[in-house]
């Protein structure tokens, strides 16, 4: 049973993940064009200086990618659940209601993290080409909460489509847009580097929040 | 478990409110406040300042006020130019030649904020040649680090320049250099005079002077008192050439590294905190004048050439939290959240726990209006005691976050 409801999960999203994950590795390889272009249109250590003493950020393509996945993602896995109440079949299933709802958000989020995945490789790949760890240390951990961004955008969102009632999913809304811009926020290179574990521990806490409304759905709330 | 989501998402709402309404507030309310400029007169002998919160009226010390005209020319040394055009530059003041050449070599100008101490630092940087026989710096193809030893990495193939790196490392062990480095200062641009390389703390916080001259290394090491220590060095590019650098101590002095004998040199001037408030050094023919400028108050000391005190001056106004804006911000917030401060260029949580508690007025009639709400829901009170104590203790943000993720369902 839980294959079956795994590979519901997977028709619902593959071809927005494949899209996604496509688009998320072709924006790392442009990253890397460009910086290749710039450095045979500058130089070399005109570039270094650039991001050393300039502010440059080689990755600033890559700020808001996690978070539009991540929205895309949650709203095919979880708005075909809403329409006509879907969901209601899955807790009529003999399994346990929680687990259920877990084993959905595992997927998505688990399918979400392999393409950060790659797309982190690719970009630690590509950085090592032409920067040292001096550059790449401090360029990751400004990436760093683009991706959690992206992971709260996904556990926020389907909070709120699970939602049953409107002035729910507003409060919701307003909420996830106090919370998900301070990911995004302008800053140095390295910058975030003080409250990274704080925010990733936050994140990571804010995958249960679809219990919550899962809860609410199932409960009849209107 | 599914309780515990919903207190997740509850912090969450807190923590987001905590940082948004209280900016919103601001943003709102905010009222800019305007330090004066404080200057010193070596005419008078007295500070002359510009007050742009009363409308930019230009008064001394004892608060008589001056028109532009007279006031520029209690400052000759700062206005010099305008003098000049005018032809009212004075021939000479306290028995020396007015020279603008001689102005203009003693001119200085210094400022550092506490976010340009607290900020990310590069690892690496580049060595300029010092004595390349060019009008013109040139950027060097390679970086460096001092880790486990001084490392020269070349920009074109992103590889380690061993034959460099063993050369400066050598060197630098043999002058007794303990690596790796906690401290690199410098100068990193092409853009200065000339290039007197890095001054830099090892891990045993000694303190070293490092360039490159002709491809080789030079390495000084300065000689400093036991027990100082540096929290921040800012390196300077000077006309006058006097010293390489203003150094200021844990200890809250400052100091200045006179150049090609390496002479640390106090100045006599009260404690400096530039992880905290702004710091003006204004060098001139006759004073260097140092100013403080921090949250409700401007200091401003003058010594003379040999860096010994000549006067202080001092002036301080409300601060943002003791004006009415900051007040009522103090009545409706119990805290206040920032992830930014223009005391540091980083991200990190800036908390601003509010003393008066007068914010426990505002959280008490938010409990009262959420036992309302209870009531009207004939809900029972048992099961909401946590989401009072969360009001309680977070006032209106923890009101907005519990009745935002609804508690009724627990019963």
């Amino acid at each position: 049973m839980w294959k079956g409801m795994i590979y519901k999960e997977w028709l619902k999203i593959r071809w927005f993940l494949l899209i996604y994950a496509g688009i998320g590795i072709l924006s790392v390889v442009y990253c890397f064009i460009r910086v290749q272009h710039d450095i045979t249109f500058s130089s070399p250590n005109g570039y270094w200086y650039f991001l050393l003493f300039m502010g440059g950020q080689y990755f600033s393509l890559l700020k808001f990618l996690p978070g539009i996945g991540a929205l895309a993602i949650a709203i095919a896995q979880y708005f075909p659940e809403t329409v006509s109440k879907r969901i209601k079949l899955t807790f009529h299933l003999p399994l346990n209601e929680n687990k259920a709802l877990l084993t959905m958000w595992l997927f998505g989020a688990g399918t979400l993290f392999i393409s950060y995945l790659l797309q982190f490789l690719l970009f630690t790949g590509l950085s090592l080409i032409y920067f040292p760890g001096d550059i790449f240390v401090p360029a990751i951990s400004s990436i760093l909460p683009w991706f959690l961004a992206g992971f709260a955008c996904y556990n926020l969102t389907a909070l709120i489509v699970l939602e049953p009632v409107w002035k729910y999913r507003i409060f919701y809304l307003i909420v996830a847009v106090l919370f998900v811009p301070l990911l995004l926020q302008s800053a140095l290179t390295d910058g975030f580097s003080p409250v990274n574990p704080f925010m990733a521990v936050l994140v990571l806490l804010s995958s249960f929040s679809l219990l919550f409304s899962g809860y609410r759905f199932r409960k009849g709330e209107m | 478990m599914v309780k515990f989501s919903r207190y997740i998402l509850v912090v969450i709402a807190i923590f987001s409110l905590a940082i948004a309404l209280p900016r919103l507030y601001w943003i709102s309310f905010e009222k800019p406040i305007k330090a004066p400029s404080v200057f010193y007169s070596c005419v008078d002998n007295d500070f002359f300042m510009i007050r742009p919160a009363d409308g930019g009226i230009l008064t001394n010390s004892n608060g008589d006020e001056f028109t532009r005209d007279e006031f520029e020319l209690k400052l000759p040394l700062n206005y010099s130019r305008q003098l000049t055009l005018n032809r009212t530059m004075p021939d000479s003041i306290n028995g020396v030649e007015m020279d603008l050449h001689e102005i203009s070599r003693n001119r200085s100008f210094f400022r550092v904020r506490p976010k340009d101490i607290d900020t990310p630092l590069p690892s690496l940087y580049p060595l300029f040649e010092s004595q390349s026989g060019r009008a013109n710096l040139e950027m060097p193809d390679d970086f460096f680090r001092i880790t486990w030893r001084m490392e020269f990495l070349d920009s074109k193939t992103n590889k380690i320049l061993e034959e460099k790196s063993r050369m400066f490392s050598a060197v630098l062990y043999n002058r007794g250099f303990k690596f790796p480095a906690t401290s690199i200062n410098g100068l990193p641009t092409t853009r200065k005079s000339c290039d007197e390389g890095y001054l830099v703390i090892d891990g045993a916080n000694q303190l070293f002077h490092i360039k490159m001259i002709k491809g080789k290394p030079f390495v000084r090491k300065v000689d400093l008192p036991e027990g100082l220590k540096f929290k921040h060095i800012a390196c300077v590019d000077f006309s006058d050439k006097l010293y390489y650098a203003y150094l200021f101590s844990t200890n809250h002095e400052v100091y200045v590294l006179t150049q090609y004998d390496y002479m640390l040199q106090k100045l006599d001037v009260a404690e400096t905190h530039p992880e905290l408030n702004e710091v003006r050094i204004l060098g001139d023919l006759f004073n260097y004048t140092i100013t403080s400028l921090g949250n409700g108050f401007i200091s401003t000391t003058v010594l003379d050439k040999d860096f010994k005190f000549v006067d202080t001056y001092k002036e301080s106004w409300l601060t943002k939290d003791e004006r009415l804006e900051g007040k009522i911000a103090h009545l409706l917030f119990p805290f206040e959240l920032k992830l930014t401060d223009n005391k540091s260029s980083y991200i990190r949580f800036f908390s601003a726990f509010h003393s008066s508690f007068l914010w426990l007025i505002v959280s008490l009639c938010l409990m009262v209006l959420h036992f309302i709400i209870i009531k009207k829901r004939k809900e029972n009170v048992k099961n909401q005691i946590a989401d009072l104590a969360i009001i309680a203790i977070t006032g209106i943000f923890g009101f907005i976050a519990v009745n935002f993720f609804p508690n009724k369902f627990f019963m």
